[in-house]
Formats: structure tokens, C-alpha cells, sequence
């Protein structure tokens, strides 16, 4: 099959990945402006390393990966696991990193993209069809799922989980999956929130009567209640659900979700200018999250809304071009790998900006390319270059 | 794309559920960009903006000579920063801990923690500056000499009072929070403490100045300073002899004040107990009570000049007008009445003698003369039980009874200085209306409001009260007075070599447990010199001295008397009077 024409190489996805890419510098450094830091450098050579690996795997077959899925997913829970030794970096309460003196890395990120290409291989093998027919691949498909979801939780990574389950789904889905079975899966989810709302309805009856605020109560609800939930965790939830219980006066959880909220609004139509915003510049939207989870506060500020549905525009156009990409490849392998990449981003972007204008609760999940952090940048690249290799070798039609 | 390894009705759920996506982000991006985007700016621009409150510097309080006796002296809070702080920093902190005069394992301790607290038992917040002590400049010099980055201080102000407890009944003072508590300080804190300034500005996230958004800027106005009438140096004379007093007695209080009886000026005003403004709460409490106005006693024979000035007033005695002492029971209103004792038998004496030997029974009958009505209207007059016009508040009134509620004993007790009450200041004051030539003056403790410059904003004037009695009868009165420091009156230890010292002793027996106790006295002299041309006003007052016997006024009081107006002869150079006047008037 023939491999390296040029003319097949995708152009509008490394067009938009620059495009988001240079937009993230630039707000980068305007969020940091007031506090000198010079991360937006360190954000560039990032971004530099991230194309050389674009380009790398866009021309490698993406074949490859599914002779070596069952490698490269040990490895990857391998590195999950390599956080329980020294090698492992705890910041603010959480083992979320690897030290490997250059850099700290992020696990879960490789978790992902191995877990994707795992769960591609093996779905790509199997026929799936009703329940009862496609037990044994089921199975897999869970185990795969969810042993570095486990792994991920425990650390913990709240946001990283929300990945891989949607991604599992949407993979199933692809594969023809009997609707039963997402029937079956919507009944398990309504269930689930119903428990953890009973859950938090308790909890917050629990701040009542106790006559505690959230903050007091930390880890003091969580030793009475059996459902595995730490109580910063319940917290967050009841500050999306119903801050005015948590957080009543918008100083405590509450803060970082008003305050943004606030920043996109001041932004208006068209925005303060570059470089003008004064939440971030004045540190209402905190120094350490400013530049990564809500950098598009800032964005959404200082361009407005133009410059806010500007940015998302570029996600849909990177996004539906993933689709269109998913849609031509050559075997089943490539359109999972593909959709399974599609869903990351999808999930990334909408909860990233849902969490900032107060759509979704907060989690720690950065916005793709736009976001400050070696590790995400990295991954992001890794993940679009399985795009492009897709593409590039895809079904021909002359 | 028919062989696409996708379903297509799949494929297009999987698009939906993308467009919706992105369609609920568009709409509420709307939403929150456009459609309350002026109403989340105003917010956040309320988050910001903040009125910080500019405190201006409050004003001095001087003596009548400009001697300061409260002010501002700026201080220096240092500190350190425990995240600046290297190994070479820690090797000068055993200089650091001898300068700033603390334990050297205190100040680690200090440097050693890096976070608060956390309400959760986890470290909180990272400390960024930790107080160690508070200095002034000289000290702060010094630290700044070690050259250690991580130790610096931020300036403040703070209230002191250079004299200690010198006048602190009279200055008062302003607590930790800043506010006026008593005295001069509460009392004229309207001048004092100035006028706040304000700036308006924006604060950033950690609610601290963004100096660069300074929007407006109203400066504050310092206080103005406040001169009292007080000399700081007969204060401390009088603080010396109470002090004194106090060794030699073990009262349970006691009161000297110092006034010019012509225009009301205190010179000076003391109490014991008394306490440190700068150190106030380490006094118990009842040690800022200013004894001189808030606490009443019966007067005894120092009231004695109210019948005695009235009757000459009247008409009804003359000084060598014949009185016998010795009668127990007199005749009035068709009642007889047992008249109070005397402690030695007196005969018939003149009045002049009855004021001199401090007579009871002499001045009840003057009493009886007057009648209940004229007692009282001239009582009242003197300012017997009415504010004197204090300006410094706390005062009380005393107890003079109208006319409807005497009983019938009360026509011969009054007259002595029993069944009524009055504070040292109504008994100095009605003592300086004799040697004012009968005018009672308000006490007047404040006399100007000065500005920065130096510039009068405010007069206290002296204010007359009245003129109680003429100019003849109190010059009468004061003559007779002088027989109390002579050879044959009660006061002898008085006297003060060179000078004509009029006055009157007073001795009360004290109401424990409803009765009249016979161990527990208040002694009191109250007099003033030259008697021809007086100059100061003396009134010492002594409650519950330490002694055996009786006559303590003369014991106990009068001996201050004198020790305090022999010091006061040099310090205001009150002159000697012409030697021909005669010593004793007896016509």
C-alpha cells in the first residue's frame, strides 16, 4: 500500500493545532504578566518538542501500534505504578507526577493514549454484536478500562478519570454494540447519580446539623459515610451543584468558578485587549490556575466573545475533522483510534470551558494546546499524530 | 465513503452529540459574554474597589508651659520573612536576638515555620512575614546594620505618655483599639484625633493595594493639640507628696488639688492610687478613678465656712460676735434640739474663735440663725450639691438635701459638715470662692485648642459661677481662716514660715455599716496663701489614714498643705506679703 504521498498529508489539524497553539502563548504570557513569570517560554519549546513528534508519527504506520497495544499498555501501567516509588512527586495532596529530574511527568497522560490503542486493538479483533454474543470481549474491554482508571482514581485525578470511561463507551459504540447495552449503561449512570446525589444530600444535611462549614467538615463526613468519595471531592460537586450550600459567600470552593465567571463577563463582545484583564493580572483568578485550567477566563476576558467563540470554532473545525478523518480510514483499528482520540478532546474542551463558564464542576482537566504544561502538550501532539498517521494512511480510492 | 467502518446513522448520533456540545458552550458564552457581561464587570469591579481609611496623626495634649504630657511617637514593628531566610542569615541571628533583646531559641522558632495552620491540621498558608518584636528607630538601626534581607519592619504609630503617671487622671488615655477612654483624652477626642482621610483604590486578589489603580486621594487632617492648665512641675509636686502621704498612712486614698482661686486654672489635680497610661492595663481598674470628683464624703468642719460666711453675710454675726459653746440643748422652733459635741470644752468664744478651735456647737448655732432655708440657698450656692462644671466628665453631684426632706436634727449637723456630702473638688472650690473674693469659679481644666502651627483655634474662658458672698465678708472669712494656722487653731502644722495661710481642717467620721465609725476618718485641710492676696488653692485630702487618734485633718492634712505650698512659693515666686500687715485681726 502506498504510504508517503505528500498530497495526503492532513493540513487543517496541525493548521489549527498552531493556530490554538501560539493563541495559548500569547495568553499565557498576558496571565503571568503581573507576576513576571516567563512560563509562555518554557510553553514554546513544548510546543516545539510536541511538532517534531507530530511529524514523527504522523509518517509512522499506525499498523505498528496495533501488533504492540498489549507493550505499550504495560508499559503504561507501568508508569502508573512507578508513582508508588521515590520516583513518584506529590504536590498539593496528590501523587500525580513522575520526577524524572528534567521534567515532571504526568502518567495518567501515557495512560490514555495507551489505553486507547489497547482497547482499538482489541476491539478491532472482535466481532461485537448483541450482549450475550460479545460477553468475552466486554470483559476485556472493562478489564482494560478499568485498571488504570483505578490507578488514576487513587492518586487522585478526578479529572483524568472522566476520560476513559466516554471513551470506552464511544469506542463500544463505534463497534456496533447492541443499544441494549448503552440502554443498560444510561440506566447504570441515572442510578450512579442518584446514589451520589443521595449521597450529597446526606453530606449537606451533615454541614446543617453539625452547623459546619465545608471547609470544617473536610474529611470529618467522609469517616461516616461508606461511599468512596473524599469529602474536597463531595465539596467541589456541591459547588457546581448548589454553591450556596458549601460556599455561601463565594470566598471558599466557590471562588475560582465565580471569579471566572466573572472575567468572561467583563470581557463582553469584544473583550478589554490583550494583555488588559485585570482578574488574572490582579490575581482574583488565582496564580496557579490561571495560566493552565483557566486560561480561557482569561482569553475569554481580554478577547471577548469573539475571541472566545474564535478559539472554540477552531476546536469544532479540529474536531469534525477528526470525524471526517475517522470516517476514511482503512480498517476499523484507524476509526477507533481516531473517534477514541476525538472523544479525548471532545471531553477536554467541553469541560474545560463548560467548568469556566459554569457548565461542569471543576476539575483539574486543561484545555488542549492552549493550557500551560509540558506533559498535556506532549500528549496532545502524540494523540493528533495518530490522527494524521491515519490519514496519511488511509483507504485509497484512485 | 460508503466503506467506512462506521455506521452512518452511528456516525451522525456521534456528530449530534458533538454539535450539541458545542452549542450549549456557544449559548452560554452568549449568555454570560453578552447578555451579562455589564452586570459580571460591575461585579468584579465591586470585588475590587475598596475605600481604605487614612488615619490622621493625633494630636499632643501639653501643659500650660507646652511640657508634653501625651503624644505620638512612631515605632517600628520588625519581622522576618521565613522563605528569605539562608544559612548566613542564621549565623548573625545570636546578634539579632541580643538586639532586639529576645531568647535566642524564641527567634528560631519564628524563622522555623513556614505555614500557618490549616484548619484541617494540614500546613495553610505560607507565612510570608512573622512578627518579632516592636522597637524604636535607634534599636531598628541596628538590625538594619546586620544587613539581613529577610528582617525588615513597617512603621506605626502609637499613643505614649512621656510622663508616666504624671496628671493620668487629668490626660486619660487611648486603649489598643485606638479609642479615647477617659480623661482629656475622651473628653476632647473630637479635637484630638483629627479627621480621617480616605483613598480610594482597587485591591488585587489577596485584598492588597494595587498602587497603580489609585484612584482618589482625600488626605486626613492631623488632630488638633490640647493645652491643659495644668503646670506640669506643681503636679509632680503634688504626685511627690501623695506619694508620701501614702507611705507614711497606707490610706485608702487620696486627693491633692492645686487652683488659682482667680480664675478657676487647676495648677494641678492628684489621686492615690493612680496608674501608668502607657501600661494601663496592668493597674486594676479602680486605680483610673479620678477620686477628686467621683467620690463623695462628708466634708466635716472644712463646710464650716458655709454657715460662718453666710451668718456675716447676713448680718446675723460679727467675728467678735460672743457665742456659748458650751450649751448642749438649744431651743429652735419651739423643739429642743441636742446640739453635736465638741472635743474640748470652749466656753463662750468669739466667732473668730469658733472658727479657729473648729467649734461644732459654735457653728450649729450659726446654723439655727440662719434658719434651714438660708443654710441650704447659701449651701448650694458654694456648689454643694450641683456639678462644679468638670469638663472631663465622671463627676457626681454630692447630696445636699432640699429643705422638705431635713429631719429635725439635720439644722445642727449640717452646719458641721455632717448630712452632707460633696467631692474634694466641691469643698476646694467652694474654699477658692473665699479667697476669690467671694466669686465661685467653674473649675477649668483645659485652655486652648492649638493647631499644628501653634495657632489658638479655641478658648476655654474662665467661667464665674456667681458671686455667693460679697468681697468684705470673704475677706472676713479668710481672715478668721488665718486663726486656724495660728498658735490656737487646729492647723498649726500649716503654717508656712513668711506667709499668711488661711484655711480650714476637716476631720469626718466615715458611715460603716450605718453608723458613724470612730476608726475610720476622712482627714482633710483645705486652705489657700497669701491670705491678703491669695494665689493658690490647696486641698489635700486623706481617706481612711493609718493612725490612732483623732484631729487628722490637722495631722494628716495639714502637714501636706504645707509641704506642698513651701515648694510651690519658689516655683510660681509667690511673693511675701508687706510686713506691716498686722497677724491677727480681732476687733
Amino acid at each position: 500500500m502506498e504510504t508517503t504521498a505528500g498530497g495526503r498529508t492532513d493540513w487543517i489539524n496541525p493548521a489549527c493545532m498552531l493556530l490554538l497553539a501560539l493563541i495559548g502563548v500569547a495568553f499565557i504570557y498576558s496571565s503571568q504578566a503581573y507576576s513576571g513569570n516567563d512560563f509562555w517560554v518554557r510553553q514554546l519549546v513544548w510546543i516545539g518538542l510536541g511538532g517534531v513528534i507530530y511529524v514523527v508519527l504522523g509518517r509512522i504506520d499506525y499498523s505498528i501500534y496495533l501488533a504492540n497495544a498489549f507493550w505499550l499498555y504495560l508499559i503504561a501501567i507501568f508508569l502508573l505504578l512507578l508513582i508508588y516509588t521515590p520516583v513518584g512527586m506529590e504536590r498539593e495532596g496528590a501523587r500525580r507526577w513522575l520526577n524524572f529530574i528534567v521534567l515532571a511527568y504526568q502518567p495518567a497522560e501515557a495512560a490514555k493514549v495507551c489505553t486507547l490503542i489497547m482497547l482499538a486493538s482489541v476491539l478491532a479483533r472482535s466481532e461485537l454484536g448483541t450482549i450475550r454474543q460479545s460477553l468475552w470481549t466486554l470483559t476485556k474491554v472493562f478489564g482494560i478500562t478499568l485498571l488504570p482508571l483505578f490507578l488514576i482514581f487513587t492518586q487522585p485525578d478526578l479529572g483524568s478519570c472522566l476520560i476513559l470511561p466516554p471513551m470506552m463507551l464511544t469506542l463500544l459504540y463505534i463497534s456496533r454494540l447492541s443499544e441494549r447495552f448503552f440502554i443498560g449503561v444510561l440506566a447504570v449512570v441515572i442510578m450512579g447519580t442518584s446514589v451520589v446525589g443521595f449521597d450529597l444530600y446526606q453530606y449537606s444535611q451533615f454541614l446543617k446539623n453539625e452547623q459546619l462549614t465545608a471547609l470544617e467538615a473536610r474529611g470529618k463526613y467522609q469517616e461516616t459515610s461508606i461511599f468512596p468519595l473524599r469529602d474536597y471531592q463531595r465539596e467541589r460537586i456541591m459547588t457546581f451543584v448548589a454553591p450556596e450550600v458549601v460556599d455561601p459567600r463565594g470566598t471558599g470552593s466557590a471562588w475560582n468558578s465565580v471569579q471566572a465567571q466573572q472575567a468572561v463577563g467583563t470581557g463582553g463582545l469584544t473583550g478589554k485587549g490583550w494583555g488588559n484583564g485585570l482578574q488574572a493580572r490582579l490575581g482574583y483568578l488565582p496564580r496557579s490556575v490561571a495560566h493552565n485550567d483557566f486560561i480561557f477566563a482569561v482569553l475569554a476576558e481580554e478577547a471577548g466573545f469573539i475571541g472566545g467563540i474564535f478559539v472554540i470554532g477552531i476546536f469544532a473545525i479540529l474536531l469534525a475533522n477528526g470525524v471526517r478523518i475517522a470516517g476514511v480510514a482503512r480498517d476499523r483499528f484507524g476509526t477507533l483510534l481516531v473517534a477514541g482520540v476525538t472523544v479525548i478532546f471532545l471531553i477536554h474542551v467541553f469541560i474545560n470551558v463548560g467548568m469556566t463558564i459554569g457548565l461542569t464542576p471543576i476539575t483539574g482537566l486543561p484545555l488542549p494546546f492552549i493550557s500551560y504544561g509540558g506533559s498535556f502538550i506532549l500528549s496532545c501532539c502524540i494523540l493528533q499524530g495518530l490522527i494524521q498517521s491515519v490519514n496519511r494512511h488511509r483507504r485509497r480510492f484512485d | 465513503m460508503s466503506k467506512a467502518y462506521i455506521a452512518t446513522w452511528r456516525s451522525r448520533l456521534f456528530m449530534a452529540v458533538m454539535v450539541a456540545a458545542f452549542a450549549v458552550v456557544f449559548v452560554r458564552l452568549y449568555d454570560l459574554h453578552v447578555l451579562r457581561g455589564d452586570e459580571l464587570a460591575l461585579e468584579a469591579q465591586n470585588n475590587r474597589r475598596s475605600v481604605i481609611p487614612l488615619e490622621g496623626r493625633r494630636g499632643n495634649i501639653v501643659d500650660r508651659e507646652g511640657n508634653l504630657l501625651a503624644g505620638v511617637r512612631s515605632l517600628v514593628q520588625v519581622g522576618v520573612d521565613p522563605y528569605l531566610f539562608t544559612a548566613a542569615h542564621r549565623e548573625k541571628l545570636p546578634e539579632l536576638a541580643q538586639i532586639l533583646g529576645l531568647p535566642l531559641a524564641e527567634i528560631e522558632a519564628v524563622v522555623d515555620r513556614r505555614f500557618r495552620q490549616g484548619s484541617d491540621g494540614q500546613p495553610g498558608r505560607a507565612i510570608r512575614w512573622a512578627p518579632l518584636a516592636v522597637v524604636n528607630d535607634e534599636v531598628y538601626d541596628q538590625v538594619r546594620a546586620l544587613g539581613m534581607r529577610p528582617v525588615y519592619g513597617n512603621r506605626r504609630y502609637e499613643r505614649f505618655y512621656p510622663g508616666g503617671s504624671l496628671a493620668a487622671h487629668l490626660v486619660g488615655y487611648v486603649n489598643r483599639e485606638e479609642t479615647a477612654v477617659m480623661g482629656v483624652e475622651r473628653a476632647l477626642d473630637f479635637y484630638l484625633k483629627g479627621e480621617q482621610g480616605w483613598r480610594e483604590a482597587e485591591l488585587d486578589g489577596r485584598r492588597r493595594e494595587v498602587v497603580a489603580f489609585r484612584a482618589r486621594e482625600v488626605l486626613p487632617r492631623d488632630g488638633y493639640h490640647v493645652e491643659l492648665t495644668i503646670d506640669q512641675n506643681v503636679q509632680s509636686i503634688v504626685e511627690q507628696a501623695l506619694s508620701r502621704l501614702a507611705e507614711t498612712y497606707d490610706p485608702a486614698g487620696a486627693t491633692i488639688i492645686v487652683s488659682d482661686p482667680r480664675t478657676g486654672d487647676i495648677l494641678a489635680l492628684g489621686n492615690y492610687p493612680s496608674f501608668d497610661p502607657n501600661h494601663f492595663n496592668r493597674f486594676p481598674i479602680e486605680n483610673q478613678r479620678n477620686r477628686a470628683v467621683t467620690d463623695v464624703y462628708e466634708p466635716g468642719s472644712t463646710f464650716k465656712i458655709v454657715p460662718v460666711a453666710a451668718g456675716l453675710e447676713e448680718r446675723l454675726v460679727r467675728p467678735d460676735t460672743m457665742i456659748d459653746c458650751e450649751t448642749e440643748v438649744v431651743r429652735y422652733r419651739g423643739r429642743n434640739i441636742r446640739l453635736p459635741s465638741d472635743t474640748s470644752r470652749l466656753g463662750t468664744i468669739p466667732l473668730t474663735r469658733v472658727v479657729s478651735r473648729s467649734s461644732n456647737r459654735g457653728s450649729a448655732q450659726i446654723g439655727m440663725m440662719l434658719g434651714e432655708q438660708r443654710l441650704y440657698d447659701y449651701a448650694h450656692a458654694f456648689g454643694f450639691g450641683q456639678p462644679s462644671g468638670w469638663l472631663l466628665g465622671g463627676e457626681v453631684r454630692g447630696t445636699l438635701h432640699p429643705v422638705r426632706n431635713w429631719d429635725g436634727l439635720m439644722i445642727s449637723r449640717i452646719p458641721a459638715g455632717y448630712a452632707v456630702s460633696a467631692t474634694p473638688l466641691q469643698v476646694h472650690q467652694s474654699m477658692a470662692a473665699i479667697a476669690n473674693e467671694g466669686v465661685l469659679m467653674a473649675p477649668r481644666i483645659a485652655s486652648r485648642i492649638l493647631d499644628a502651627d501653634g495657632q489658638t483655634v479655641l478658648d476655654f474662658p474662665s467661667a464665674e459661677r456667681g458671686q455667693v458672698v460679697s468681697a468684705i465678708t470673704a475677706e472676713r472669712v479668710a481672715e478668721m481662716l488665718r486663726g486656724v494656722i495660728g498658735p490656737d487653731g487646729t492647723a498649726r502644722r500649716a503654717e508656712i514660715e513668711g506667709y499668711q495661710v488661711a484655711g480650714k481642717t476637716g476631720t469626718s467620721r466615715k458611715i460603716i455599716n450605718g453608723q458613724y465609725s470612730n476608726r475610720h476618718h476622712v482627714a482633710s485641710f483645705s486652705g489657700f496663701f497669701p491670705a491678703s492676696n491669695p494665689r493658690v488653692v490647696i486641698t489635700v485630702m486623706v481617706d481612711e489614714p493609718r493612725l490612732p487618734g483623732t484631729g487628722y485633718g490637722g495631722l494628716v492634712a495639714a502637714p501636706v498643705f504645707k509641704e506642698v505650698g513651701e515648694q510651690l512659693i519658689h516655683h510660681l515666686g509667690i511673693q511675701k506679703p508687706e510686713p506691716t500687715e498686722p497677724l491677727f485681726v480681732a476687733r
